[in-house]
């Protein structure tokens, strides 16, 4: 499974390789599972399938089971109801060592006394791998994550960054349907953090495999995923692609968790609809024309979402609303602006890098209706039809 | 406070410790040189006036006394089977009762390892009495198995080694599973490596602990051909209060406690590991 780069120079292996490319990637289903701890449940009712070579991301805050989820996967979590089948055939009821599945620990859990070599080699001597092959495997991981030179040293000789690369070596070399990373990247620096998701990234290509990865890091996800499964309070929230989650966030929730800054959140009343959308209006009674069809919506109270980047400072009196700035960060690229509208609601909008605006400013805000986000009061998101924003 | 006085308090901190630990280390130190000397002075030369230790003549012939005695060799043989025997038997029960209390999930183990932990409380005495009549019905007095088996019941060690194996993270274990190892696997293979400090501690202990034990190899090993050293030196001791034969006593003391100073210099590391509580890992 182990393809492009370097390691498809090694002759002994291509056999195998061949051989293992009918179902060389996982098809993984998860369906209806429930995982309880006691008499709390922690995965209710979850269904998911992940397609082969895909990258998966579990994106979530700390405590709504994403984690749980990728451990009753990798056999480490039992499975109280539902199915979990790789390929068609179950694997909920198999032992870990027997669901042809690799993972990448947060902790990077290296067994400490042995070697580099010893750790990449350990899994493989247990299923009776041949000497010969092992080291093959072992020295190609090692020349293609760059710690060749390593793997005589032991894990507690090793910085944080190439701990992270054995443990992924030790997965490699497995040549698993799948892998699993916990929070891989959480206990690297932020430099290191930064390289090494784009390692990660550089690696997915040149090793074709399923891959489901666990963070509760945007941005790690929104760089790596294929599709983000983005889960919140035991449940799945949205699933879909960076830009799916990003534009067009099913839920509240969603929308508050990805995209930096936040969300802007701003209650308004649907007025009614006409051509192309219907029109809100805000607090301060100013109305606004938005992309959103007015036959998905009844009229009555909203919260409207608009990203940054949907609400620009507008030259003087060319903008829908005003408001008062209060807060001015300056990214280089461009300036974000907290400006204070006249009902006391906070939006951040977006000027260019040399914006002129101060604080206590009044400066003039125009809203793009296109990518404006209506929530009801179940927070469920309505937006305008799909492509006219992306 | 400025610099240059914080750091010429520490250095005068640093000096006050260390006179200290001098002094206390002399303090430790001289009953040991005390018996060193007077078991190389002939025993007449002690009776007239202990003093004489500061002065020569010295002599090795107390240490001579003993050897000549055809069963020390047997006693000392005696002791090693026994502490060997004891440490290599605690070291395999404490080990693996150990990584069950700290990795198995089963029914009664949290009761069961209070249970193990109520047997620190009980003393040796307590026991002796029916331990003593159970032996003697098992026909077990003046055998190996009658010194060895009581050591085997080792609740510091059980709590020792359960202790250590929960500080190991149990990701290593899950790894090991998504390796494909068994649990048997994954105790010797992955966990019991581990635990190297914590074995060379317990067993360090228990080898001195059995070594040096008195009291019931003196109740259970009644024939000569069964006495460990501590006991076979105690029964050639002739005199009640050891007037007339004070540096043979001494002699005898070096004697049966020069075994154990060598393991201490040898695994000295483990054991200031061990006093101090800290893990190697």
């Amino acid at each position: 499974m182990v393809v492009a780069g370097d390691f498809a120079a090694a002759p002994k292996r291509s056999r195998s390789i061949t051989a293992r490319e009918v179902d060389v990637t996982a098809h993984i289903e998860i369906r209806d599972v429930v995982k309880r701890f006691g008499a709390a449940t922690v995965i209710d009712h979850l269904s998911l399938s992940i397609d082969p070579n895909e990258f998966m991301v579990f994106l979530g805050p700390s405590g709504c089971g994403k984690s749980t989820l990728l451990r009753m996967i990798a056999g480490l979590e039992s499975v109280d109801e539902g199915t979990i089948s790789i390929n068609g055939q179950r694997i909920d009821n198999l032992p870990p060592g027997q669901r042809d599945i690799a993972m990448v620990f947060q902790s990077y859990a290296l067994y400490p006394h042995m070697t580099v070599a010893d750790n990449m080699a350990f899994g493989l001597r247990n299923i009776g791998v041949a000497a010969n092959v092992i080291s093959a495997r072992v020295a190609e991981a090692g020349r293609m994550l760059e710690i060749g030179h390593l793997l005589e040293r032991k894990p507690g000789q090793l910085s944080g960054g190439q701990r992270q690369r054995v443990a992924i070596g030790r997965a490699i070399v497995k040549e698993p349907k799948a892998f699993l990373f916990d929070e891989p990247l959480s206990n690297l620096d932020a430099a290191l953090r930064v390289r090494t998701r784009v390692e990660l990234a550089q690696l997915r290509h040149r090793v074709k495999s399923t891959m489901i990865f666990v963070t509760h890091d945007q941005i790690e996800a929104m760089t790596l995923a294929d599709r983000i499964v983005v889960m919140n309070n035991r449940k799945i929230e949205q699933i879909g692609t960076p830009m799916e989650i990003y534009s067009r966030p099913a839920t509240r929730f969603v929308a508050t968790f990805v995209g930096s800054p936040t969300m802007n959140f701003v209650p308004v009343r649907v007025a009614g609809g006409g051509a192309g959308g219907v029109s809100v209006t805000l607090g301060d009674g100013t109305s606004v024309k938005t992309a959103v069809p007015a036959m998905k919506l009844e009229p009555g109270e909203f919260t409207l979402g608009i990203r940054a980047e949907g609400v620009r400072v507008a030259p003087n009196g060319q903008g829908v609303t005003t408001g008062t700035v209060d807060v001015l960060e300056r990214l280089g690229d461009r300036t974000l602006v907290y400006t204070k509208l006249k009902d006391g609601s906070v939006v951040v909008a977006e000027d260019i890098g040399y914006s002129r605006v101060a604080v206590n400013d009044t400066v003039s805000l125009s809203i793009d209706g296109s990518r404006v986000h209506l929530f009801d009061a179940s927070d469920r998101a309505w937006h305008c039809e799909e492509g006219i924003n992306g | 406070m400025s610099r240059s006085t914080s750091i010429m308090g520490r250095e005068f901190g640093d000096r006050l410790v260390l006179a200290l630990v001098i002094v206390f280390a002399l303090i430790m130190l001289a009953p040991v040189l005390w018996v060193i000397g007077l078991s190389l002075k002939a025993n007449a030369e002690l009776m007239a006036d202990t003093n004489s230790v500061f002065r020569a003549p010295y002599t090795v012939m107390n240490y001579f006394n003993i050897l000549a005695n055809s069963s020390v060799f047997r006693w000392i043989l005696n002791s090693l089977i026994v502490s060997t025997c004891l440490t290599i038997g605690t070291l395999i029960l404490c080990s693996l009762a150990g990584y069950g209390f700290a990795r198995l999930n089963f029914p009664g183990r949290d009761i069961l390892f209070v249970a193990v932990l109520l047997g620190l409380a009980v003393p040796e005495q307590a026991v002796l009495i029916a331990r003593h009549q159970i032996f003697g019905i098992l026909k077990l007095h003046n055998t190996y198995q009658g010194l060895i088996l009581p050591g085997l019941s080792a609740p510091f060690g059980v709590f020792l080694m359960t202790q250590y194996f929960r500080a190991i993270p149990k990701e290593l274990d899950e790894a090991a599973l998504l390796d494909n190892a068994s649990r048997f696997k994954i105790f010797w293979k992955v966990l019991l490596p581990l635990t190297v400090p914590a074995q060379a501690t317990l067993g360090i202990f228990t080898f001195l602990w059995s070594w040096n034990d008195y009291f019931w190899p003196l109740i259970s090993g009644t024939k000569n051909t069964m006495f460990t050293l501590t006991v076979g030196m105690a029964s050639t001791q002739t005199n009640f209060a050891q007037s007339e034969g004070l540096g043979f006593l001494m002699a005898q003391a070096i004697f049966a406690g020069a075994p154990i100073l060598i393991l201490y210099l040898f695994f000295q590391k483990y054991i200031v590991t061990a006093v101090s509580g800290a893990a190697v890992r």
